[in-house]
């Protein structure tokens, strides 16, 4: 008895044809069918996805070389010159805050460790600070000294990938391998300190994983005795350079204003001549203690940013040192218990990561769980200033630009 | 039988079929020699000019892979070298067959084409890059006597053939049906043909002090000059070259070369991290690397025609002493024989003597192959001398071949170590730094050719 | 420096060239891996990953260390020992799918079920609450608590376990440890004949200790001569 099967679906972009339904044909649509071919859901996208005379639609990312994660943007191009964008997000999306819901406060510092992962220390550090401040704990000094004196290193190791990233999507090879090399070296240290080279893993409720061994102090006096030369000498490829500089400066100028309007925070709001700095705007931890400057700049464009990043390594430099002169003598963990059930509340706590301020808001309902932590992520707000900031720039500068604001989509997603 | 064919493989079918065939076809090309032979020749004798084109052709396109090959890996090598890497170490010798493997792998890849791609243009596209680049050496000299082709207008072939580049490089742009590589397209055509004119302009002083637009002729008026008797009667030092003469013209012509190859600074056409991969975007398999090869073989002629204009071609930078040394191996007589047979044995031997007397742990195997290889060594670096001092084609080349991959050399460092270019700062500065420079250049050549003649020829 | 290189044109570009040119003859930073052992520190936490001996068999036997050392209870383990004996560690992350109701229970301050102990007999609770109400409820007199536990049941069951545990606030697996360090502290209920049996198989009988004795001594000691 033979059943009626159903027919099989064809496959996408073809019909069957009339003459003969077993030939498959292409279908024969558009050409320059606009990229997402359902119809807009916004007035916004209307617009977006209308094309004006000479204009044309380029699809860059998530695979993109240059896009720094899995970014996408839509560019609206009339000939090499960038009309509109519409960048889409959500790629590398994990859930990490529905996922903290479910864990135990310890086990949160593993969660959101991958979300910056550039910087991965800053993105523990702004929730250990918001449950401390939820139990009410006493961090040691000692603690203190050691957060410091890595989140400094890990500070270093991603401007200096930042410079790398910079320099690639201007077209030069060299400064990228450089820049890996020191932040290799900086990323074996903290594993040698913490346990893993990049999701770290490393701050406690109440301290730090591991006090300081001999073996990172080593690596540690070895890379700093010739840290600032060897910086010094990679950073003399580039910023002196013609080319370099011209298509740098006066590329996506950012006035003060608009900094401020658009909630940017770190370096990319220093560049804008704003010298908000966590760190002394709201101490906290040992930073009232140490002796360090706020480097600004005035220009507000991407060569300003670049130099600027390349000022904090110095004083982060500084940071260290003196870190490692008047590293005290103590415990590294709080006395608390292991099973950590703060009493109902809330707490905002932002530390300055080397992207601006990363904070984090923790609400505990008095169980072993947060019932909510809520992520700052400043990678988020600075992608908004790409909006404004490309129209009217070539294609090329596009990548420039983003590089320039140092997002990473680890953090954006979430 | 059937059964005894399935069984082979894919390269063995091959060769059972091409065995035979060729063994047919040698067999036949030695009985027309042997009957026809003094017609042949007669032919070929009386058609000389086409016969040492069509020679001069194949030799250039079997040629170019393996230049090609070699500025591949000077390019992988060097720039890792300057970016504290390694590089390739594994496959040959310090990794130098890396490049030929890589060639190897791009023949056995899927060659793609995409679905909505134009594919006679697609297809087209590389090879007619490919052709202009190799083509374009035809009329370089590489040393004396040894050039494809040597004719009165071969400054204006070379700029014309290399000008077809962008033709390729637009049908590649054009037909892949993707943007980017439709913006590499256009990208390579408005640069190319901007930075054309400060290229074929920055030569036109050169030209008006050399009188001539061969190549050969503009070689010979860089060297030294002798008299019949083979003594030097002036000249010989590198400061007859034309980079001396015409510095002006030799910079702007090097900045719009490098324009010309899409060599970074310049290399916008292929802009890695902006569109993704330019003109060859969609490309893969051997149609990818006919790209890959013309990109580098243009680098080699980029580098040699500069080399040829302005740094002396195959000319030695300074006056060679014209000796000879003429061995007639006629002269030894028996002792040829004993030559032969007995100097590769005792040279062995010697030269193997320390390593198996003085280092105790060497096995004389070791000692043996190692004093066989060094032998080799030193006689073929005699014999090396001996060619380069007896004939001036190989001097010549040596010199030539120098220069040039220094050149390659300057473009590959170029590489490691500048940021590109903006499109729109590309353009500003051919039409408004290079172009008026090189007509300033022209105009201070023509003015000083004409007060200079004046001078020397009073009315 | 900036007004020299605002004036020739080109000596940026230039210093990084010599930049570069130098770098091109400095030492390598390659690591020549398989050649050259990687330079990895010694805290270096690599991955997690369980071993297979040559039989292809789990080399994990069930011991807990490794849950013991894990500072944020990342490490779940269920298995059988050596011995025979199930085991089951107290939660992971990778469950967090099976523990969100559980979880949501818990926080409307309902008992939650524990699936994973489901198969272990479970028992009337307030005896161990009693015993653990008297000390207080201190990890620091673990001991004590397990040995009042064992002379309440006979054997410490897997359910009274993870009691003390949860009350407690100490790991699972810290108990465990404790409990398997001390020879008195059983899991199984003693079975008086298993166990006569065992101690008798272990041991040597006095008959055959006392006749070894006595020919080494050359007449039986003690006894008539």
């Amino acid at each position: 008895m033979a059943t009626e099967t159903p027919p099989r679906p064809l496959p996408h972009g073809t019909h069957r044809s009339a003459d003969d339904p077993h030939v498959l044909l292409e279908d024969d649509y558009d050409f320059y069918e606009p990229i997402p071919p359902y119809p807009p859901r916004t007035e916004r996208e209307a617009e977006f996805y209308t094309l004006g005379d000479g204009e044309m639609f380029l699809n860059m990312g998530p695979q993109h070389p240059s896009t720094h994660g899995v970014l996408r943007v839509v560019l609206k191009l009339d000939g090499e010159r960038v009309v509109d964008i519409d960048p889409v997000l959500g790629y590398l999306h994990r859930g990490v805050e529905k996922l903290v819901e479910n864990a135990d406060y310890h086990q949160t510092i593993s969660q959101v460790d991958p979300l910056e992962y550039i910087s991965s220390l800053f993105c523990e550090w702004a929730p250990v600070t918001a449950y401390e401040k939820l139990l009410d704990v006493e961090v040691p000094r000692r603690a203190e000294y050691i957060r410091v004196l890595s989140g400094e290193l890990n500070r270093i190791a991603s401007h200096a990938l930042f410079m790398g990233w910079f320099a690639l999507d201007l077209g030069g090879l060299t400064p990228i391998l450089w820049s890996f090399i020191e932040r290799d070296e900086i990323v074996e240290m903290l594993a040698a300190l913490t346990g893993q080279r990049m999701l770290f893993n490393y701050f406690r409720i109440g301290g730090v994983n591991g006090d300081l061994n001999h073996e990172f102090m080593s690596r540690l006096g070895d890379w700093m005795s010739r840290a600032v030369s060897q910086i010094d000498s990679n950073i003399g490829l580039l910023n002196e350079n013609e080319i370099f500089v011209r298509r740098a400066s006066g590329l996506g100028i950012v006035d003060t204003e608009t900094a401020l309007r658009f909630c940017m925070t770190g370096s990319n709001l220093r560049a804008t001549g704003v010298p908000f700095d966590l760190r002394r705007a709201h101490p906290y931890s040992i930073y009232p203690e140490l002796d360090f400057d706020i480097p600004t700049r005035t220009e507000g464009d991407c060569l300003a940013r670049y130099l600027l990043r390349m000022e904090e390594i110095k004083q982060s430099l500084r940071i260290i040192d003196q870190c490692l002169e008047r590293m005290p003598d103590g415990p590294i963990m709080a006395k608390l218990p292991r099973l950590l059930r703060p009493r109902p509340g809330r707490a905002w706590s932002a530390v300055e990561g080397p992207r601006g301020v990363y904070g984090a808001y923790a609400i505990s309902d008095g169980s072993d769980q947060p019932f909510r932590l809520k992520i700052h992520d400043p990678s988020f707000i600075h992608l908004q200033a790409v909006g404004a900031l490309l129209p009217g720039n070539l294609l090329a500068d596009t990548m420039v630009i983003m590089a320039s604001l140092d997002p990473v989509m680890g953090g954006v997603d979430k | 039988m059937a059964r005894t064919w399935d069984r082979l493989t894919i390269p063995g079918k091959a060769l059972f079929v091409l065995i035979p065939l060729l063994a047919v076809l040698t067999a036949g090309l030695i009985i027309t020699i042997a009957l026809f032979g003094q017609q042949i020749l007669d032919i070929l004798i009386f058609n000389l000019p086409i016969v040492r084109f069509v020679l001069a052709a194949t030799v250039l396109l079997l040629l170019a892979p393996p230049i090609a090959f070699v500025i591949i890996y000077m390019e992988m090598k060097i720039i890792a070298l300057m970016n504290l890497r390694i590089g390739p170490d594994r496959v040959g010798p310090w990794g130098s067959l890396l490049s030929t493997v890589h060639g190897l792998k791009v023949l056995m890849k899927e060659d793609f084409t995409p679905t909505r791609a134009d594919a006679v243009v697609f297809t087209w596209a590389p090879v007619v890059v490919f052709a202009a680049a190799a083509l374009s050496a035809l009329v370089l000299p590489f040393a004396p006597g040894l050039y494809g082709q040597d004719f009165n207008l071969g400054l204006l072939y070379f700029f014309a053939i290399g000008g077809m580049t962008v033709v390729g490089l637009l049908m590649g742009g054009w037909s892949s049906f993707n943007k980017y590589s439709l913006l590499g397209g256009l990208r390579s055509a408005a640069q190319i043909i901007s930075y054309e004119i400060p290229l074929t302009l920055s030569v036109v002083g050169l030209v008006l002090l050399a009188g001539t637009l061969s190549l050969n002729t503009i070689v010979v008026q860089q060297g030294a000059v002798y008299d019949a008797a083979g003594n030097l009667v002036r000249g010989g030092w590198f400061l007859d070259w034309y980079a001396f003469r015409q510095p002006l013209g030799f910079l702007i012509f090097a900045i719009a070369a490098t324009a010309e190859a899409n060599r970074t600074p310049f290399d916008l056409t292929e802009a890695d991290s902006e569109i993704v991969a330019g003109f060859a975007t969609e490309y893969s398999g051997m149609r990818f690397g006919f790209f890959f090869f013309a990109e580098y073989i243009n680098v080699f002629i980029i580098s040699a025609i500069t080399t040829v204009l302005f740094l002396g071609g195959w000319n030695a930078p300074f006056p060679a002493p014209h000796i000879s040394w003429i061995i007639n191996p006629g002269a030894f007589g028996i002792g040829l024989l004993f030559l032969v047979a007995l100097v590769p044995l005792i040279g062995t031997l010697v030269l193997a003597a320390p390593f198996y007397l003085f280092r105790s742990n060497t096995r004389w195997w070791v000692a043996l192959i190692l004093g066989f290889l060094l032998f080799n060594v030193i006689a073929g670096g005699l014999i090396t001398l001996w060619a380069y001092i007896n004939f001036d084609w190989v001097a010549g080349l040596v010199w030539f071949m120098g220069k040039t991959f220094g050149l390659v050399f300057l473009f590959v460092w170029m590489r490691g170590t500048l940021p590109r270019v903006r499109i729109d700062q590309l353009m500003s500065f051919a039409w408004k730094w290079l172009l008026p420079a090189s007509l300033l250049n022209l105009f201070v050549t023509a003015l000083a050719i004409v007060v200079i003649d004046a001078l020397r020829h009073p009315r | 420096m900036s007004l020299l290189s605002g004036l020739v044109p080109g000596l940026g570009i230039a210093k990084g060239m010599a930049l570069t040119l130098r770098r091109f003859f400095a030492p390598k930073a390659t690591v020549m891996y398989p050649e050259m052992p990687a330079d990895v520190a010694t805290k270096f936490r690599g991955r997690l990953q369980l071993l297979y001996d040559e039989y292809g068999a789990l080399k994990c036997e069930t011991c807990f260390q490794c849950a013991q050392a894990c500072p944020i209870e990342c490490i779940d383990m269920g298995g059988v020992d050596t011995r025979g004996r199930f085991h089951v560690h107290w939660g992971a992350p990778e469950t967090y799918g099976e523990r969100r109701e559980e979880s949501a229970m818990r926080r409307s301050g309902r008992t939650v079920p524990d699936q994973a102990y489901e198969h272990f007999a479970s028992f009337d609770l307030t005896t161990l609450d009693e015993i653990l109400d008297g000390y207080d409820h201190d990890p620091k007199r673990m001991l004590q608590m397990l040995e009042a536990t064992q002379a309440a049941f006979g054997y410490l069951p897997v359910a009274a376990i993870k009691r003390i545990s949860e009350k407690t606030g100490a790991w699972y697996a810290t108990i465990y440890g404790t409990a398997s360090y001390y020879g008195h502290l059983r899991f199984e209920p003693p079975s008086n004949t298993a166990q006569a049996g065992e101690v008798s198989a272990r041991r040597a009988s006095d008959e055959t200790y006392l006749a070894a004795l006595g020919a080494s001594l050359g007449g039986r000691p003690g006894g008539d001569a």
